[in-house]
This record gives C-alpha cells, structure tokens and sequence, in this order.
C-alpha cells in the first residue's frame, strides 16, 4: 500500500513539475494520433459515406472486410507496415522506420477502418430523405452526399473522436514502427510498456494518469457528440 | 378548348419493388401547363409514379419522353432534368438548420448569388404565409409550417413541373389552405403541376384533370383543360 501511495505521490509531483520526458511523450502522442487521425478521417470518412449512401455489388462484402478489419490485432498492422517500410520493404528507400512518420502510416491504417465503419452506420442511420430530396432540388450526386454528409455531422465527429481514442491509447504498432526513441518516437503508451518494466513505476503511473485523463476526455466528448445527434 | 403541347409521356413503364409490381402504366400523358390530379388509394403507385417522373427513381420497363426528347437515364440527362422537376414527397425533410437555407437550398445547387437567395427566399416564404421566418430553426416548426416551407423551397427552384405527393395530408386547416391556394396559382401561372391526393373533389376545387391509379395500374383518366 506504501509502495502504491508512493508512487501516486511521485508521480504527481512528475506531472506538476512538467518533466521534460513526460510533457515529450505525452507531445509525440498527441502529434502522431492526430496525424493519424486527419489522415484516417481523409480516407475513412468519404469511403464509409460512399459505402453507407451507395448500392454496387460486393457492398456486403466490403461492409464484412470493414468489420474483421476493426478487430484486427495492432501488432498485425505494425507487421504489415514494417515489412513495407523496412530497409527491404517496397517502401524501404523512403527510411520511415523508427519515426513518427512511420508509427503515423500504421496506426492511420488501424483508424480507417473504425472511422469508416461509425461513418457507414451514421448514414445508414440517417433519414433515407435526405439524399432523394437533395437531387430533387436540383442538387447533384456529389452535392447530395455532402448535404448528407452535413445531416449526420455528429455521427461523423463521433467516428472520429472512436478513432483518436483507439490511435492515442495504441501500444503495439507503435512501439514496432517508432522503437520507443527517446524524445522522438516515445509516446505514453511505449513509454510507459518501457518504464514499467525498468521499474519506474512513478513515472509509468504519471502517463498513466495523463492517458486516463486523455481517454476520459475522449469519452466525454463522445457522449456529449452521441447526445446531440441523437437531438438532432 | 385548350390544346397544349405534352410534357411527358410514359409507355408501358413498369417499377418493380421487389418482387412486387408497384407501377404498371400502359399510357400516361401530361400536358404542359395542366395540373393533373392522381387519385388512388393507398399503395395504388401514386408515390412511385411521382418518383419516375422527378427522375429518382428508373423503370425496370418501359419509355418516357420529356419536352419530347426520350429519357435514356444517363446521369448527365437525369441531373439536367432533375432541375426543371421538383417534387415535394408526403413527408417532407427539412434539412437542419434555418429555414432560410432551407428554401434556398435549390437556388444555391443552381449557383445563384447569395444575396440573390435572400430576396428569393423572402418572397416565396411571403407566398406560404410565412413572412419573418428565415432566421427560425426548421427543426423547430409545426407540421403545416414544416410542409409551407417544404412547399417554398420546391417553388424556389421555380421548376418546369411541380411534382406534389398529398401536399395538403395531415396538415392543420390554414395551412391546407395556403397550400391549395397556392397550387390553383402555380398552375394558373402556367406551371405544369402533377399532385397525389385521396381527395376526390380536389380535382374539381382545382379545375384539373384527374388520373385514377388503383393496384399500379391506370384505372381512368380525365383531360378537363386539355
């Protein structure tokens, strides 16, 4: 009980005090999950809004693949990534591995399918009016989908806020693309894997805390988003 | 008597609904500048033909002209068209926000001007007795205030057929009245106006032809002003 109590005590004297390792991991964290997101939003948001309003053949099927590939393990992607950027990967001359850019590339492949997957479910839920009463006000097909785009805003910004919550609590793609590099790569999740095992406890606690304030925040955020589009 | 020209004519157009036959119209013709009652009850394919001729949805079978020119469904033709069509559906969408950018939906998809949109949208709303309502939540007004605006954003695209799926249903009695008010002055200015109704002496309250659907098919139909 001493040991835990003493622990919290360092550790939020580690947060207070602002240590240069702690404010860097937590830094890194924040920059590489909201590339990761911009760039998962990029992609997931207009493919679930395409795959959710549009009917083509094979849409089962894709509706399935983006399933199985929300559960798919982290480690998995960071080893699907690693062979394409390591030193002999098709990717190798680009010498993303072991930096931000590359612990980027994978966990923007492990947000896709979560950000598509809450987009195609927003406009499934949404009103089959919108888009019929778009293009019989003379809207196009484009400009049709981006009114209903704008419909289920909250349902979008809720695949979103998913989809940060998972990159920014990631461990095992980031510790394989980044290396866990010290003021670089080293985020709180690989920090605090790291520093636990060295037996740092203090300071793995400290990002803890940080990180369980972050994911609170999150979830908040959530609900707050969930409530409105449930209003709206 | 008056003779005008067609603006659509359906051959032997069929709409499958599943395994269903929802539509199946041997000849149907429109006048230009007639407003054409279709009567019927309940599933008798008065929405789906409303929905072939807004261009939504495409027949499994069959060929329709409009301003004589066939429809080959290409997605350039359909969205040309979509624009001279407008259909207010029985259970009309207000899009979130005011009900200013509601009504000027239409005119921003035809890039007209901003300012523009403002006096269009002013005017229309003052024609559904609805002066001063542009800056209210459209989320937040009655049924018969919702079908009003519905109403004025339709008639802001100042379309070429005007197409009205039982615009006056489920409606309070003022707003029954503007809306048929309203109608008899569209067609009165020359619009083309096709509307789905139950009710039988709306076609001779609207001096109109009147088009009886039963099981999809076309029971009868009457040309008053053709």
């Amino acid at each position: 009980m001493g040991f835990i109590a003493e622990s919290v005590r360092k550790a939020l004297l580690l947060i207070l005090s602002g240590s240069p390792d702690v404010v860097s991991a937590v830094w890194t964290s924040l920059v590489v999950a909201a590339s990761s997101i911009v760039l998962a939003s990029l992609l997931g948001v207009p493919a679930g809004i395409c795959i959710g309003a549009g009917e083509f053949p094979l849409k089962r099927i894709l509706l399935v693949s983006l399933n199985s590939l929300m559960a798919m393990p982290t480690v998995v992607v960071g080893l699907l990534v690693y062979a394409l950027i390591s030193r002999q990967g098709i990717l190798g001359s680009w010498n993303l591995l072991f930096t931000p850019a590359g612990m980027v590339m994978g966990l923007t492949l492990l947000a896709v399918p979560i950000v598509a997957n809450y987009s195609v479910s927003a406009v499934r839920g949404a009103d089959s009016r919108i888009v019929s009463t778009a293009l019989t006000l003379g809207a196009t097909r484009i400009q049709s989908l981006l009114q209903l785009t704008r419909e289920v805003r909250f349902g979008i910004l809720a695949a979103i806020i998913a989809g940060f919550g998972r990159v920014i609590s990631e461990v095992g793609a980031a510790m394989m693309l980044g290396g866990n590099i010290r003021g670089y790569t080293r985020t709180m999740t690989t920090a605090i894997a790291l520093e636990t095992n060295k037996g740092e406890f203090a300071y793995g606690l400290a990002l803890g805390i940080i990180l369980m304030g972050m994911s609170s925040a999150i979830n908040a955020l959530l609900t707050v988003v969930q409530e409105k589009r449930r209003c709206s | 008597m008056l003779v005008t020209s067609s603006i659509y004519e359906l051959t032997s157009v069929q709409v499958r609904l599943g395994s269903r036959l929802a539509l199946d119209v041997e000849s149907v013709t429109i006048r230009e500048g007639c407003l054409h009652i279709l009567i019927g009850p309940n599933g008798s394919g008065k929405s789906t033909l409303l929905s072939v001729m807004a261009f939504l949805t495409k027949p499994d079978h069959g060929r329709i002209t409009f301003c004589g020119s066939p429809v080959n469904w290409s997605h350039k033709q359909v969205g040309h068209l979509r624009k001279q069509v407008t259909l207010l559906h029985q259970e009309s969408y207000l899009f979130s926000g005011t009900v200013m950018a509601n009504v000027g939906f239409g005119l921003r998809m035809r890039g007209v001007d901003q300012k523009e949109v403002r006096g269009f949208v002013e005017h229309f709303l003052a024609q559904v007795g609805l002066t001063g309502f542009q800056e209210r939540d459209a989320r937040a007004l009655s049924g018969g205030e919702a079908r009003r605006v519905a109403l004025a954003r339709a008639l802001a695209c100042r379309p070429q057929v005007l197409l009205l799926d039982e615009p006056m249903a489920h409606v309070d009695q003022k707003s029954a009245e503007i809306i048929e008010e309203l109608i008899a002055s569209q067609s009165q200015a020359g619009t083309t106006i096709v509307m789905a109704s139950h009710d039988e002496h709306a076609g001779e309250r609207l001096s109109s032809s009147m088009i009886r659907l039963q099981e999809g098919r076309i029971e009868a139909s009457d040309h008053k002003r053709v």
